[in-house]
């Protein structure tokens, strides 16, 4: 099957910071999660496959067309969201909607109001009074609301209490299942990929360890097994045996 | 992009921004330095760009259909509707003040054709000034003013100068407003001709700047 996403050796150098030609794709109908610890080159990934910052090389293949060259038709079928970040705290929510309805073609008035009733949403109420959970959950009725294809979302659980995850991871399967689109997002909470990722992909220190499915993910880091493990690893122990691995490098120096 | 204007009226502009834009009215104030109203036009796109940065604009902005030229020819259409909007808004001021037969400005320059010609000619040098330092970050509004400033306080100081200087006391009152028109078509000219490449280097430069 075609991927709804490709990338393809993306690099971007900062100073103290490389990210070396990732590469991975998603497919339709897929929940993948992007993976690593804080700075491991998460959001710089995100942001350089939606042309925020400008990667040094590399090609990002978006619906089967050169994502640079096609921008706002790519765009037109992509929702984001940025958890954490506070857009226009002062805004009512009902002035950020009739701005961002405008923009989309596809726009579909009646979903977003079943999406305001389903998250309890109330377009009087200003951006900043809303709890971060609330928050995200708006972004993605926007996101939702003009029939996204894809979705990206980067951190959209941190910050977020354990019932409020549960309840967007819950979302994600649901929003797959229903909307037929794939979801691609980053954390660095496993637990929330073992919840509702179909796709894995870790980056390390700008390079992506492994891209795989579930399975095959876990089973790549069977070299991580110590005598004592008698069943599969978790997500949680690989990442942090990779990463304890550089620890007792470091230690060894 | 008259929906990328909408989104900048209805989601940045901040509100003093917009005052400023109807501050136009005070030529009718019988003595005031008017072009002191100059430094208004351009405090108001000053502010905005402030508020936009502080509310997280660029990022939302990134998450719409368009792409960053888009969004920084929405902020320059912004701020020329803005300056012009003040402008035009002063004109039945100006004409109604000739009308109640108020005298001239003691103070300084009136607000006659010349006066208007001048503005152009300011807002134009603040703005390449203004937008072309600003998107070469995308954040240091404060930085891009003071630059900016340079220019258009020197601008104001000649401007408000000139209606003391004998030999150009045809730049000031109304009864001289034919041999000011050539001043005022030199203001729409510079305006003009400076705001697109104005626009154009803010454009090139934004596209350059990480999020």
């Amino acid at each position: 099957m075609e991927p709804l996403l490709r990338i393809e050796d993306v690099s971007k150098r900062y100073p103290g910071f490389f990210l070396d030609r990732v590469s991975f794709s998603l497919a339709p109908g897929r929940v993948m999660g992007l993976i690593g610890k804080n700075g491991a080159g998460k959001s710089t990934t995100l942001k350089a496959t939606l042309n925020m910052i400008s990667p040094e090389s590399g090609r990002v293949t978006m619906f089967g067309r050169d994502f640079f060259r096609h921008e706002k038709e790519c765009r037109q079928r992509v929702g984001v969201v940025f958890g954490g970040t506070d857009f226009y705290p002062l805004k009512r929510l009902g002035a950020i909607t009739a701005v961002t309805r405008r923009f989309y073609a596809q726009w579909d008035e009646e979903q977003y109001r079943a999406y305001l009733r389903r998250f309890s949403l109330e377009e009087g109420r200003k951006f900043k009074e809303l709890s971060n959970g609330m928050k995200v959950k708006y972004l993605l009725a926007l996101a939702l609301s003009h029939h996204a294809e894809l979705l990206i979302l980067d951190e959209p659980t941190s910050g977020l209490d354990p019932v409020s995850r549960e309840e967007l991871l819950h979302l994600f399967r649901r929003i797959v299942r229903r909307e037929n689109c794939a979801i691609l997002f980053s954390t660095h909470i496993t637990s929330d990929l073992d919840r509702c990722a179909d796709d894995i992909t870790y980056i390390r220190d700008g390079r992506v360890l492994q891209s795989a499915d579930r399975e095959s993910f876990l089973r790549s880091f069977d070299h991580l097994k110590t005598p004592g493990d008698t069943g599969p690893l978790t997500l949680e122990e690989i990442m942090l045996r990779t990463e304890r691995s550089e620890w007792d490098d470091d230690a060894a120096l | 992009m008259m929906t990328l204007l909408y989104k900048e009226i209805r989601l940045c502009a901040h509100p003093a921004s917009v005052v400023f834009a109807f501050l136009g009215c005070l030529v009718l104030v019988p003595a005031y330095p008017y072009s002191v109203i100059f430094l208004f036009g351009c405090l108001a796109p000053y502010i905005t760009f402030v508020n936009a940065r502080e509310t997280n604009d660029p990022w939302f902005t990134a998450t719409l259909p368009v792409t960053k030229r888009e969004s920084v020819r929405a902020k320059c259409l912004l701020t020329v509707s803005l300056q012009l909007f003040q402008l035009l808004f002063s004109l039945p001021f100006a004409l109604l003040r000739g009308a109640l037969g108020i005298p001239d400005n003691p103070v300084g320059i009136d607000a006659a054709p010349a006066w208007y010609g001048f503005g152009l000619m300011i807002y134009a040098v603040f703005d390449l000034v203004f937008l072309s330092s600003f998107y070469k970050s995308g954040y240091r509004a404060g930085r891009a003013f003071v630059m900016a400033s340079v220019p258009l306080l020197l601008g104001m100081a000649a401007v408000e100068s000139a209606a003391h200087i004998p030999a150009l006391a045809w730049l000031d009152g109304g009864e001289h407003w034919r041999k000011q028109l050539p001043v005022l078509l030199a203001g729409a000219v510079c305006y003009a001709a400076l705001l697109p490449p104005a626009c154009r280097i803010a454009e090139r430069r934004y596209e350059k700047v990480d999020l």
